[in-house]
């Protein structure tokens, strides 16, 4: 019996080092360590051993049995670790200097971007956003801003006409008197869209964006205009960019200013762009002008309000140091693709 | 309106640099468009005075000259016609550069020296022609500088004037604002003239048209002679742009730019009957204006007749009938106030704008009218020595109230937000010319200039008490303003939605004018009854590819992708959320729904690795693939079917998305080649054609939670052989329909054609999910339900188990 298990260990461990891959390896398990196997068999036979032979040789097959696990162990280890080493030899490593794999996004237009980034700034100050028509007519656009037929601020307005009192609309600010035909006070609001012009050369386009704001309520303040603006120029351009408000005129506001930064391009020390004044227009502004509120039937003893209109393309070409107006309207990719 | 800073000293003693000039201006809100130095190069040009002049030896038309320079004398070659001994020239002597930028230097002409070159007017930069040297006024001193000499050391200034600011247009109006912003107090060559007395007058007005011409007041001067002008007035005019006439004409030019009364001088030799009548025009007569050109008048135009004939367009130009000429001796002086608006729709109808017709239609002086006549008169009578006729005409309607408003200083401070009383605030209307008394503790009466034809209202003194405070003085401060929850309108979140979906797709976002060519419609092919051929014109288009407003996005993209593939792209996705225009009957306005447009062509996908992408050009379940995320992202059901095929597309190449209620959302395909080569495009270009609209009225389905299975679920291939027309999306759909609840998911893993598959048939294989959410399936139940499936293919679609 003893001799038996003693050839058992010898013939399982010539097996185990004979095994020459990992599928060998479990035939040769399965033949000596399995549950039908060799030493399994010889176990059961230990019933038939002397009552004084039985421990000593239970001992043994003990010993057997671990001895040839621990052998197990160690000769799937070693085919294990070598069968990897074959694999890895077979299959060429990742080339991790190739592009990755998806099909890039595609970009908003720039003039959107800075639109909706202009309309985020308002939107975070509580104004509403309300669009108009393209098509408008001609009491929106002008009478009711207090700009009457034959009065030289329409020279100001080079304006489309599709029909006789309907134009194409040459500011967004035909919103404001919407609006205010619709609401009463207070009102905070912007009204972004494309407004036309009948002009075309390096800096003008027949079509282009505004975004008209308003604000109106008891007792607004010039100085609430310049604190609004303020922010936002803070906001669109940067906290240190110096801000001028001048006199200047339009129909429906008054007092009027046109508001300058200091010239983004040369810091405020005079260039081309800024034809050597250091200064850039932005925006127009100003208190909304009494005639236009009794146009909408607010009380202008009551009520006071400010309103400023400022071109999209003209702030996105000074963001981004663009020279022609015109290239917005090519959607040329290469172009797109910078924004 | 442009001036220079010397002519602006004339009438107000300031100390201030062109720059700092420039930015009290621009601070008044008369916006500095220009300052130039004026005469720039002329620092090294003398004055020279002739000695003797002697035939060049060697040329016919070449002088040889002696000059005194100072001290110093020289000898010159000259070549002009004019030159003469004792005469006072501009010399450029060697080593100076002349304003062209040529250097001057010691040369020998025709074998004699010559040390300097005298200089004509043009060569200076000091007129814009010239025959012969200039000669200098004896006023000058021979060896002094020309600069020196000639007053030439002035800037120009150029301001843009706002069209409210009527009396900015005149060099007293910018010298009253300098005044009011500096302290320093203006001086007006003439100013509170008294009345003219009409006794003697030797020539009679007539205004018949007392509405448009409330007031024209004229005088005579005898003993004219017309010839050029002074120096000093040719130089002023030439500065700011104007072109010297003669000395009666460039007076009259000279006042209205002091004054901005716009004067007019007629011949008055030519004038029948000796008068004026002032009138309006009727239908169809005619006038030949002073530019040369005849014009046609309609009724109402008002006109400045003599007893005969027009010899005017009222306030716009002067007829050549009544001309002063050289040879005129009598001028009647005339200075008059116009209707702004007569004068405006005068200038407008016959397409005539004037330095005269510019100040009228924005209001000139009503108060003003004598002020300027005397000045011009003065001065005709000074440089033309002419005489004047005592007295003179001057018909006024009625004399205008002065205008008075009441301020309230109180209203001012809460409309600025600047802290204002009101000795400050009288003393800052005063120094432009508004002076006020107090009411009481808080109102102002102010009494309003004639000049300033803006200021009516509470509101407008308010804004001339910031403008001359300074807009830097006041403070920026936030509103206080109750909060309020705004609505986010619901278009806008839709184009937010969809711009971001394609973008995430790989497409650029194109913008495009609304307008476009009548033509594009037509390169669509559409038929006659199509409604994107009812398009709104625009009456004046700047250009004919800008005549109409769009009624689609498909032109402008397509227009876009050519100009792309044209600079060798290589793959284009591009889209537009943009307005189309509908005109319709009746209504002023046209509809001006949204839409959806988006082009793609060349290889999927922009930039996309070809490593890993390959060359695969993009097709159809592309744009079908985009549209359908657009509905999964914004939760709408919607089905492709294929429409009625509009004429732009290839057979078989067009899907129309439609809602569950039916409802079009709009179409996507594949342009046809025809079309493609009127829009000058070679290659394959695939379209999505959206209605946003019909989106928006859809509600998204209500998110309800469903509870997570507990069971697992059961994979089942099947593979059947339909008849051709059979779409494999039908038999899909069939399967989902409901009759068969178990199934959870079906999936199209191959379509295949050709061997052992009969000819006219073909063979899907769908990989069927089955699930139930009470318990595990077992085979049995699976395939029994599988069972059924095929069952219902076999009798739906003639379908067959694919054998083995």
């Amino acid at each position: 019996m003893e001799d038996e298990l003693l050839r058992l260990r010898r013939e399982a461990l010539e097996g185990f080092a004979a095994a020459s891959d990992l599928s060998t390896l479990e035939d040769c398990r399965v033949r000596y360590l399995g549950r039908k196997g060799l030493l399994s068999a010889a176990m059961r036979g230990l019933g038939q051993a002397s009552e004084a032979d039985r421990p000593r040789l239970g001992k043994l097959a003990n010993e057997v049995k671990v001895k040839l696990e621990a052998a197990l162990d160690g000769r799937r280890a070693e085919l294990g670790s070598q069968e990897t080493g074959r694999r890895s030899q077979a299959v060429p490593p990742l080339d991790l200097t190739l592009p990755g794999r998806a099909i890039p996004f595609g970009r908003p237009h720039p003039v959107s971007q800075v639109m909706a980034e202009i309309c985020g700034i308002f939107e975070r100050l509580g104004f509403a956003v309300a669009e108009g028509p393209d098509v408008e007519l001609d009491f929106y656009n002008f009478e009711g801003l207090n700009i009457p037929p034959h009065h030289p601020a329409r020279d100001m307005h080079d304006t489309f006409y599709v029909s006789d009192g309907v134009l194409l609309r040459t500011h967004t600010s035909p919103m404001q008197v919407r609006a205010m035909q619709r609401q009463s006070p207070p009102l905070r609001m912007i009204a972004p869209g494309k407004v036309y012009r009948c002009d075309s050369d390096l800096t003008h386009t027949p079509m282009f964006h505004q975004v008209e704001g308003f604000l109106v309520d008891r007792q607004v303040s010039f100085a609430d205009l310049k604190g609004v603006l303020s922010l936002f120029i803070a906001q669109v351009f940067s906290p240190k960019t110096a801000i001028r408000f001048r006199p200047s005129f339009f129909p429906f506001t008054e007092p009027s200013a046109e508001v300058d930064i200091a010239c983004v391009i040369c810091g405020g020390k005079g260039c081309r762009v800024c034809k050597q004044t250091g200064w850039l227009e932005i925006l127009g502004a100003g208190l909304i002008d009494p005639a236009v509120f009794e146009k909408v039937g607010y009380d202008p003893e009551l009520y006071s309000g400010f309103a400023f209109g400022l071109g999209v393309e003209r702030i996105t070409m000074l963001k981004y140091g663009i020279t022609d107006i015109r290239l917005f309207y090519e959607n040329d990719l290469r172009f797109l693709g910078q924004f | 309106m442009k001036f220079t800073v010397n002519w602006l000293k004339q009438y107000l003693d300031f100390n201030l640099t062109p720059a700092g000039l420039a930015a009290i201006l621009t601070r008044l809100g008369l916006e500095v468009e220009a300052v130039e130095r004026l005469y720039p190069g002329l620092e090294g040009i003398m004055v020279a005075q002739v000695r003797s002049v002697a035939r060049h030896p060697n040329a016919d038309k070449l002088s040889l000259c002696e000059v005194q320079v100072g001290p110093e004398s020289r000898r010159v070659v000259c070549g002009a016609p004019n030159v003469r001994a004792g005469m006072l020239v501009p010399i450029a002597l060697p080593g100076c550069r002349m304003p062209s930028g040529m250097e001057i230097k010691r040369s020998k002409i025709r074998g004699e020296v010559s040390e300097g070159m005298l200089c004509s007017a043009a060569e200076l930069g000091l007129a814009a022609d010239a025959d012969g040297l200039m000669e200098l006024p004896d006023t000058c001193v021979c060896g002094d500088t020309l600069i020196a000499a000639l007053g030439l050391d002035d800037t120009l200034i150029e301001v843009d004037i706002t069209p409210n600011r009527a009396d900015c247009a005149s060099l007293i109006g910018i010298a009253r604002e300098v005044a009011g912003a500096t302290g320093v107090s203006l001086k007006p060559p003439v100013s509170a003239s008294g009345p003219l007395n009409p006794e003697n007058s030797p020539f009679r007005v007539e205004v018949r048209a007392p509405e448009a011409c409330p007031r024209y007041a004229a005088c005579l001067l005898t003993n004219v002679t017309v010839g050029p002008s002074p120096w000093w007035l040719k130089r002023l005019l030439m500065a700011v742009g104007m072109r010297p006439i003669n000395n009666v004409v460039d007076i009259t030019n000279f006042v209205m730019l002091e004054y901005g009364q716009p004067l007019h001088a007629f011949d008055f030799s030519t004038l029948a009957g000796g008068g004026i009548v002032v009138r309006e025009a009727e239908a169809d007569e005619m006038i030949t204006t002073l530019d040369g050109v005849e014009r046609r008048l309609s009724a109402g135009t008002l006109l400045i007749c003599d007893q005969a004939r027009p010899i005017a367009v009222a306030g716009v130009m002067g007829g050549q009938n009544s001309e002063v000429s050289a040879s005129t001796r009598e001028v009647l002086l005339e200075s008059a106030y116009f209707n702004p608006i007569g004068i405006r729709r005068a200038s407008r109808e016959l397409n005539l704008s004037s330095e005269a017709a510019y100040r009228f239609e924005r209001g000139v002086d009503p108060g003003g009218t004598i002020n300027a006549l005397e000045r011009a008169a003065g001065l005709i009578e000074r440089w033309c020595g002419a005489s004047r006729v005592k007295g003179g005409v001057d018909q006024q309607a009625k004399t205008p109230a002065p205008s008075v408003v009441i301020l309230r200083v109180s209203r001012a401070v809460s409309r600025l937000g600047i802290e204002l009383i009101p000795s400050e605030v009288a003393g800052l209307l005063a120094g432009i010319g508004i002076e006020s008394e107090t009411v009481d503790h808080d109102t102002l009466r102010a009494r309003v200039p004639s000049f300033r034809v803006d200021l009516e209202r509470e509101i407008d003194l308010i804004e001339e008490i910031a403008r001359l405070k300074g807009y830097d003085q006041i403070p920026a401060t936030v509103p206080l303003i109750p909060m309020s929850l705004a609505g986010r309108d619901p278009s806008r979140v839709l184009r937010d939605r969809l711009a971001a979906i394609l973008i995430a797709q790989g497409c650029f976002e194109a913008i495009n004018y609304s307008f476009i060519s009548p033509l594009a419609a037509e390169r669509l092919g559409l038929p006659e009854s199509d409604q994107r051929l009812r398009q709104l014109a625009i009456l004046n288009p700047l250009a004919d590819d800008q005549a109409v407003m769009r009624t689609t996005l498909l032109p402008g993209l397509l227009e876009n992708l050519r100009h792309n593939l044209n600079r060798q792209a290589r793959e284009v996705s591009l889209f537009e959320i943009g307005k189309v225009f509908w005109p319709v009957a009746g209504e002023a306005q046209p509809k001006e729904p949204l839409r959806l447009g988006a082009v793609f062509s060349g290889r999927l996908g922009v930039g996309a690795p070809v490593f890993h992408y390959g060359e695969r050009l993009v097709d159809l379940y592309d744009v079908k693939g985009i549209a359908e995320t657009i509905f999964f992202q914004l939760g709408i059901e919607a089905s492709f079917v294929a429409p009625e095929p509009p004429p732009y597309v290839e057979p078989g190449g067009c899907l129309q998305a439609v809602l569950g209620n039916g409802r079009e959302i709009g179409q996507l395909g594949r342009f046809n080649r025809e079309t493609l080569r009127r829009f000058g495009i070679k290659q394959p270009v695939l379209f999505l054609d959206f209605d946003l609209e019909s989106l928006l009225k859809v509600e998204p389905a209500a998110k309800t939670f469903i509870p997570l299975s507990r069971f697992p679920s059961v994979t089942r291939d099947l593979a059947v052989v339909v008849p051709e027309e059979v779409g494999a999306g039908l038999v899909v759909d069939s399967i989902l329909s409901g009759s068969f609840p178990l199934v959870s998911r079906v999936e199209i893993f191959d379509v295949y054609r050709g061997q052992p598959v009969e000819d006219g048939f073909k063979s899907v294989a769908l990989s069927i999910t089955y699930h139930s959410d009470e318990q595990t399936l077992d085979d049995r139940v699976v395939a029994r339900e599988q069972g059924r499936i095929v069952e219902m293919l076999g009798s739906r679609f003639s379908a067959r188990l694919r054998e083995e």
